[in-house]
């Protein structure tokens, strides 16, 4: 039993230490304390390093988390504080090994730059508390100290009696809320969610025209995104098709665009709104040209062929074959800007024009998903042999299913190589469709709110994070697999509709003599 | 004569060398119950896959009102009227009950995607009617106040009976019901007895069963085929069937009549 508790809280001593080892060697504790002393007030500038006092202030919130994590779900207070203390003396010593190495660094001034690149020995020495050697006892104090703490503080949060106060608090929330919509009259508890969709929409309509023409970049990329995702959607959430090429339809889209409204290679100008047409019956067409093939394939086999559709149409832009007509590695620049209604674009008119396009394809997607044809896709989803047997045409549907979602691609495309005026092939890697790929699954399958939350969260948030500088990606990848372990199921999960109510009603003069008649044929 | 509604002639099945359904031959009355019992493995399952459209046969024909089907694509033969259950339970298990209805309501329905996008008359027209026979079947099977409920989370009996609701759906002509009473307590099996009486005799429905629990199929069938091996080795009226040699043989190993007539005697002498 004691073995037990030392054994398993010294393995998650062990695994913090060996975290903050590599958070270390990639100077990542540099970076957390400028975090904490800006969020303190004081600033830090670029280059320059943070003082000893944020670095502490990192450390003991780690601390803490060692000793807090360590703690099960043991009854005995004794048992708990030992299992935060056990953790935090194997952290320290892990740290105390790793702080000698670094000792022995600084004192020898042997730089390992050449290889840890973030590693200097200014940032070793701020590590180290600004103390050098008596720096590495201090580092076990300061974790054995905070260790015990995490478990004291787990004690105190998840005792009994801050649980209740917890659910008194949602309780009293509850009923607060509960009496505000009693009070409320009718009409706002019945359109208060049209109310709010209001209150959205009239900040769509104000935002893009105030915030500046950065936050309009990012969030187009975020409204093309999510468009790109209801395309996806429709093939993976819906129909059940592990689609990973859906760059090419993308591209499909952003070429038609792009090669008809530039002066090179072709020197067309039809314009962009007929070309964006155009650019969409285009997608629809490759989805079909890829459909047709690979019809009779399900699951990781669909995934990879359409990975190499996604591929092959990247390499063929970026080959010299097609240089000529589709401009080759180079790519096609000066694509012409839309007028609408004889006014030029500018990064304004592009938010709206997405926020218009983004509506409208959410709307077409609740209009197909409530529909015959997307109970059927759901159903080829479920069981295609079952779909078969219940009368559904499994082939047809499918193909359906990606001539639809492509059109969705095929639009996103249009307007994306418009608006940054330029496409070429490396807009048009796998990355975009790994990308859309994440955005639907970390939403949520099926859910449109989910999908544009993944595309906040995916598309918005790194260029949010870039406060974070090189760390970016490692903080979001950090993000995202602490969102799967939140969430499996996605941000916000889809739900399914309550329909009975709907045919219960009495609709009887509505029926159709016709349809009624073909119950008893 | 009554009408002949499914017809098998001849009918082969192999899986590489083994025979799955040897040359069977079946001929099944218009409004009938039939049932086709066996040992496991008989090839039962396999011959319902045939009709179904699962599979094509090798050898031999299947005839709907004469017209032969087989080898036709599945979704057309269930647009033709024949729906099937199956052996363990085959719901659309993440969405609800209604849902799966509504899917079974596939080929009775005629708009398209476009009708979805424009809302054209036709979809709403149909959405209605649609949206009232669902909830008109889940009252049938006795699944009412189910509907919103995720198939998978209901109850293994009530999945049995949406399962059932989803095959009607399609205003079937011909059910064939896989093994339905599997899994079934003594109440439930005595329900889904009459219900299935029920289909027939309301319905008109013509019913293919696959069963094990003989009182089921002694109890409803008007006639029964029975398989062993893929080999039709016998068929007749329940009477006719319980006083097979060959079938008692099939399911208790040869000398199996012997021994159940010794078991018959017996007990008809403790009787007395």
């Amino acid at each position: 039993m004691n073995k037990d508790i030392i054994r398993t809280s010294s393995r998650k001593g062990l695994l913090f230490g060996i975290v903050l080892i590599f958070l270390v060697l990639i100077n990542f504790h540099i970076m957390a304390s400028t975090m904490i002393s800006k969020l303190l007030g004081t600033n830090v500038l670029r280059g320059a390093f943070p003082e000893v006092r944020f670095m502490i202030i990192f450390l003991v919130i780690y601390g803490l988390w060692a000793g807090w994590s360590a703690v099960s779900r043991e009854n005995k207070t004794t048992t708990k504080l030992l299992e935060g203390l056990i953790s935090g003396i194997t952290t320290g010593i892990v740290i105390v090994l790793f702080g000698l190495i670094l000792f022995f660094l600084l004192e020898t001034q042997t730089d390992v730059r050449r290889y840890l690149t973030a590693l200097s020995f200014v940032s070793i020495n701020i590590f180290l508390l600004g103390l050098r050697g008596a720096g590495v006892p201090v580092l076990f104090g300061l974790f054995t100290l905070t260790g015990l703490l995490g478990g004291a503080l787990a004690i105190g949060l998840r005792s009994k009696t801050v649980s209740n106060f917890k659910h008194s608090i949602k309780a009293f929330v509850s009923n607060v809320r509960q009496s505000i919509t009693s009070a409320l009259p009718e009409f706002v508890t019945k359109y208060g969610k049209y109310m709010i969709y209001l209150v959205l929409l009239a900040l769509l309509l104000l935002l893009p025209s105030r915030w500046g023409s950065y936050n309009n970049f990012v969030f187009g990329m975020v409204g093309l995104y999510v468009i790109l995702g209801i395309g996806l959607n429709i093939m993976l959430g819906l129909s059940g098709q592990f689609m990973i090429g859906i760059a090419a339809l993308f591209a499909m889209g952003a070429y038609s665009v792009a090669l008809l409204n530039s002066p090179f290679p072709h020197g067309l100008m039809w314009g962009f709104w007929p070309s964006l047409v155009v650019g969409v019956v285009m997608a629809v067409i490759g989805g079909l040209l890829l459909g047709l093939p690979i019809m009779r394939l399900r699951g990781d086999y669909l995934g990879i062929v359409t990975l190499g559709f996604g591929e092959i149409i990247r390499i063929l832009l970026n080959s010299d074959l097609l240089t000529d007509l589709t401009g080759g590695p180079r790519g096609i620049q000066n694509i012409q800007q839309p007028t609408f209604l004889g006014r030029p674009f500018n990064d304004v008119s592009y938010a709206y024009l997405i926020i218009v396009a983004m509506a409208v394809s959410i709307f077409l997607y609740y209009r197909l998903e409530k529909s015959r044809t997307g109970r059927a896709w759901l159903s080829i989803k479920e069981d295609t042999l079952v779909a078969r047997a219940t009368g559904v045409d499994v082939q047809k549907y499918k193909l359906l299913a990606l001539c639809i979602g492509a059109a969705f691609a095929g639009l996103a495309g249009g307007i994306f190589a418009a608006r940054n005026q330029f496409t070429g092939p490396n807009d048009h890697t796998l990355m975009v469709s790994i990308n859309v790929l994440s955005v639907v699954i970390v939403g949520g399958l099926n859910s449109i709110p989910g999908i544009i939350l993944g595309s906040f969260a995916l598309r918005g948030l790194p260029e949010l994070l870039r406060e974070l500088e090189t760390y970016r990606l490692l903080v979001f990848g950090a993000l995202l697999v602490f969102m799967m372990l939140v969430r499996p199921d996605g941000l916000w999960p889809s739900s399914r509709p309550n329909l009975e109510e709907k045919g219960s009603s009495d609709l009887k003069e509505d029926i159709d003599p016709d349809l009624e008649g073909r119950g008893n044929d | 004569m009554t009408e002949i509604i499914i017809e098998a002639v001849k009918v082969s099945k192999f899986f590489g060398g083994l025979i799955a359904v040897n040359e069977v031959d079946l001929q099944i009355s218009k409004g009938s119950i039939y049932s086709i019992i066996g040992p496991n493995g008989a090839g039962k399952t396999t011959l319902f896959n045939c009709i179904s459209g699962f599979y094509t046969p090798e050898k031999g024909d299947i005839l709907y009102y004469g017209t032969p089907i087989q080898g036709m694509p599945t979704d057309f033969i269930a647009s033709q009227g024949i729906s099937r259950t199956y052996q363990n339970v085959r719901l659309f298990g993440n969405l609800t009950a209604m849902e799966n209805i509504l899917i079974g309501l596939h080929t009775k329905l005629r708009s398209n995607w476009m009708d979805a996008l424009i809302h054209s008359p036709r979809f709403v027209r149909e959405d209605n009617w649609s949206m009232q026979e669902a909830v008109r079947l889940l009252d049938f099977v006795g699944l009412k106040g189910y509907g919103d409920f995720l198939a998978s989370n209901l109850p293994y009996g009530l999945q049995r009976r949406l399962e059932i609701a989803r095959a009607l759906a399609n205003n079937p002509r011909l059910l064939l019901l896989d093994e339905p009473t599997a899994g079934m307590n003594i109440q439930e099996t005595t329900d889904l007895t009459q219900f299935i009486k029920r289909l027939r005799d309301e319905l008109e429905i013509t019913i293919i069963l696959i069963e094990h629990d003989m009182k089921v199929v002694m109890g409803i069938s008007d006639r029964i085929s029975v398989l062993d091996y893929g080999i039709k080795i016998a068929e007749g009226n329940p009477k006719e069937i319980q006083a097979n040699t060959r079938v008692i043989e099939a399911y208790l190993g040869p000398g199996g009549a012997a021994l159940a007539e010794k078991y018959r005697s017996q007990r008809r002498k403790s009787h007395a």
